[in-house]
């Protein structure tokens, strides 16, 4: 019977194991979940993209003179998979020393950090050169795995970088990444419901609910306002915006949090009464698919979004195109400037790879980040560069128009606030703020407990 | 003298019995017992990825004390508890029902038993994206069907509140499962001899009283294997949570609250305890019904 007894016990614990085996497998399907961190084009489904490798892999690449090519393997996700994949094949074809040969990952900013860790914190040398989000860089340096770049890129380069994103690619003094491209969102309205009550843009938050209350009912307008309120990291570049224009911060400059200072209660309100009064009712469940498709539906007045629905909002399947126009995102009540959330991709290098293959790494960075290329790369992704000269570049102003008055409003964007402990400091703005936008919390309360989270995790 | 070569039969049987599972053990202990040591090894080190220079210290048992001084784990446990309980009872309701139904002879029957798979047979995280969509406050099908009937006056966000997400949750993931429920009632069901229904039916049995004498307690056990399934499954539920509120709303279940200190906050030691805490539970589960479960076997 004993025996019976200690059978069954272990039986059950190969079923318990298996399970528990099984459990390991289900968080690798977080495909979909829009876990966006600043990256326009990342906004569409994730589903159905796989880790997809270049077939030109197992092609034996062999130099002209016999010696054998330094080869680097260059992971991305998939948002940007085929012009980068042009620029790499115009670098392979541009000198014969170094073959990069290309990893596209799933466009999911979570599905892209996770297999970067996964690698990482393995010491693994599999990949060479990462397309990470700025926001990580912060993590991965603390971490030790990203190599430093400031023997690549003097300052004669950074220099001609706008300063936003070579501020974010930095941690502890080091440049640990290069700024590829960035990104910033943009308030865009519909020109032709402003033409028909004959309003000027507002530059005010008190000036867009104002025209909000008349646009209603004109030109299919049901909606004053479009956003993401869901939690999600969204929802962190959303609040940070409302809270810099109107003349708050996050952390101060020692790098401690004052999240529940005034100015910062009254921008969270703002955005409180745009939830409740403004956007559609479900926003605090939208991400930025969610909310284009009801922009793009013809519903909204406006859309804070990211620079890239320029484009992305104005195909075949909007109704909006051609009605649209872009503005500075407004200021509130005790701001003076407006200021937008920067996001993008930095290049990164593995720590962990021989210095051949850092200093290869290198001489692939500094082609990247030249201005011919960035250029190049503008052109054929919509994606801002990093390099100033682009934005006045005549050629760039035909394709974009919108450039002139963009290269203004991304001067102005600031960065999410840098810590290697960000993901915690996000997940705490996300359920705080989520919470008061749900009204589940008062908006007072919600910063209290922000405030003290934050804290805690800033000792 | 015959029983000595008998046990020495027995010595070489068991010897070759130990060669012939040996690869299956190898592997098992490859792909299973390491990476469970392994976890458990982690759970007591404080390992924060993103702080290397801390050493990764040996801490004993302090993380699994904090789970428990952490209001949002235990929330976490709870929600998740309540989850299972609440799925799995209406799974258990609705899929014995289709199954009664099933069992029956009816015309197209093959038919319905396979398309009643189709809602099993889609990926979880496709399903939880279509099922968003369904309640989507802008162009949900769920507020079209409501108002059609007069239920509601206007379109709702249902994903933006705690009861609707609840709400939302729960059907989806009975709409996913009871499936599976129906088909393994359905397949002890069609086990039950017809000898004994006839028998009922000559004592001058009721439906009623062919169903509670004569179709439970053989069902039973089948029954109980099922439940076991589905509350293991629904206690680690992820993927419908993750896509559908992202743990919004305190939907936030102890896989996501897991998944976010592993993967997110490169919490490797807390994270570590928050899943073995996960495979106690699911023991203690597993433990509890196979009580249950063993009398009924040992029984027979």
């Amino acid at each position: 019977m004993k025996k019976k007894m200690w059978k069954r016990v272990a039986a059950l614990a190969a079923a318990s194991i298996m399970t528990l085996s099984l459990a390991g497998c289900g968080s690798g399907s977080d495909a979909g979940t829009s876990g966006d961190a600043g990256n326009a084009e990342n906004t569409e489904s994730a589903a159905g993209a796989e880790n997809v490798e270049n077939p030109a892999e197992d092609t034996e690449v062999v130099q002209a003179d016999g010696g054998e090519k330094i080869i680097l393997k260059f992971s991305f996700d998939q948002g940007v998979g085929e012009p980068t994949q042009k620029i790499v094949d115009k670098f392979n074809a541009s000198q014969d020393k170094i073959q990069v040969e290309t990893v596209i990952l799933p466009q999911d900013a979570n599905t892209v950090h996770d297999d970067f860790v996964n690698k990482l914190a393995s010491g693994d040398t599999s990949v060479d050169i990462m397309g990470l989000d700025v926001v990580y860089v912060a993590e991965f340096a603390s971490a030790g795995w990203l190599a430093d770049l400031s023997g690549y890129l003097g300052s004669d380069i950074t220099d001609q970088m706008l300063a936003g994103t070579v501020e974010a690619a930095t941690y502890d003094g080091k440049l640990v990444a290069a700024p590829w491209f960035t990104n910033s969102s943009v308030m865009f309205y519909r020109q032709d419901v402003l033409e028909e009550l004959n309003e000027e843009v507002p530059t005010t938050w008190e000036g867009w609910m104002a025209l909000a209350d008349k646009a209603v009912g004109v030109n299919g307008i049901e909606y004053g306002a479009d956003f993401q309120a869901a939690q999600s990291e969204a929802l962190v570049t959303n609040w940070v915006e409302y809270v810099w224009s109107n003349g708050g911060d996050i952390l101060d400059e020692n790098g401690m949090p004052v999240i529940n200072s005034e100015q910062n209660v009254e921008a969270t309100e703002i955005m409180k009464k745009l939830v409740d009064e403004y956007a559609p009712e479900g926003v605090t469940t939208y991400t930025e698919t969610e909310s284009e498709q009801v922009f793009k539906e013809g519903k909204c007045l406006f859309i804070r979004d990211w620079s890239g629905f320029w484009t992305s909002g104005q195909g075949d399947d909007s109704k909006v195109t051609g009605k649209i126009a872009a503005t500075k995102l407004p200021v509130g009540p005790s701001g003076t400037e407006s200021h937008t959330c920067l996001g993008g991709l930095d290049l990164v290098v593995n720590n962990n790879i021989d210095d051949t293959q850092k200093e290869a790494a290198g001489e692939f960075i500094k082609f990247m980040t030249s201005e011919e290329t960035q250029k190049e790369m503008t052109l054929i992704s919509s994606q801002p560069p990093v390099i100033k000269a682009v934005y006045s570049d005549a050629e760039i102003l035909e394709a974009i128009p919108f450039y002139s008055d963009f290269f203004g409003i991304i001067e102005g964007g600031k960065s999410r606030p840098k810590s290697p402990r960000y993901a915690k400091v996000s997940d705490a703005i996300q359920r705080n703020i989520h919470q008061a936008m749900t009204g589940e919390m008062e908006v007072k309360a919600a910063l209290d407990a922000l405030q003290a989270e934050v804290e805690e995790l800033s000792k | 003298m015959g029983k000595k070569k008998n046990s020495s039969i027995m010595k070489t049987e068991a010897r070759d019995a130990w060669i012939m599972m040996a690869p299956a053990i190898i592997v098992l202990s490859v792909v299973a017992v390491y990476p469970i040591i392994r976890t458990v090894w982690l759970s007591l080190h404080e390992m924060v990825l993103t702080d290397p220079g801390s050493g990764y210290p040996f801490i004993g048992i302090k993380n699994y004390i904090a789970i428990f001084k952490d209001k949002r784990a235990l929330e976490s446990i709870a929600f998740t508890l309540k989850f299972t309980v609440t799925t799995v009872v209406f799974e258990l309701l609705i899929g014995f029902t289709a199954a009664l139904i099933m069992n029956k002879p009816f015309k197209g029957k093959g038919v319905v038993r396979a398309a009643i798979l189709i809602p099993w047979a889609i990926p979880t995280s496709v399903s939880a994206m279509m099922w968003k969509f369904i309640y989507n406050d802008q162009y949900g099908l769920f507020n079209d069907i409501l108002l059609r009937f007069g239920i509601i006056d206007k379109y709702k966000a249902w994903l933006s509140t705690a009861d609707g997400s609840f709400m939302a949750l729960v059907i989806t993931d009975v709409w996913k499962t009871a499936p599976y429920m129906a088909l393994l009632i359905l397949a002890g069901l069609q086990m039950i001899p017809e000898e004994l229904y006839e028998a009922a039916e000559i004592d001058g049995a009721s439906v009623f009283q062919k169903f509670f004498y004569v179709t439970l307690p053989t069902v039973k056990t089948t029954v109980l294997v099922a439940l076991l399934f589905r509350t293991l499954d629904a206690f680690r539920v992820f993927d419908l949570i993750s896509v559908m509120t992202g743990g919004a709303n305190g939907t936030e279940s102890v896989s996501v609250y897991t998944y976010n200190h592993l993967m997110k906050f490169l919490d490797f030691g807390y994270g570590s305890a928050m899943a073995m805490m996960i495979f106690v539970v699911v023991f203690i589960i597993s433990l509890i019904y196979m009580r249950v479960l063993g009398d009924q076997i040992t029984d027979r």
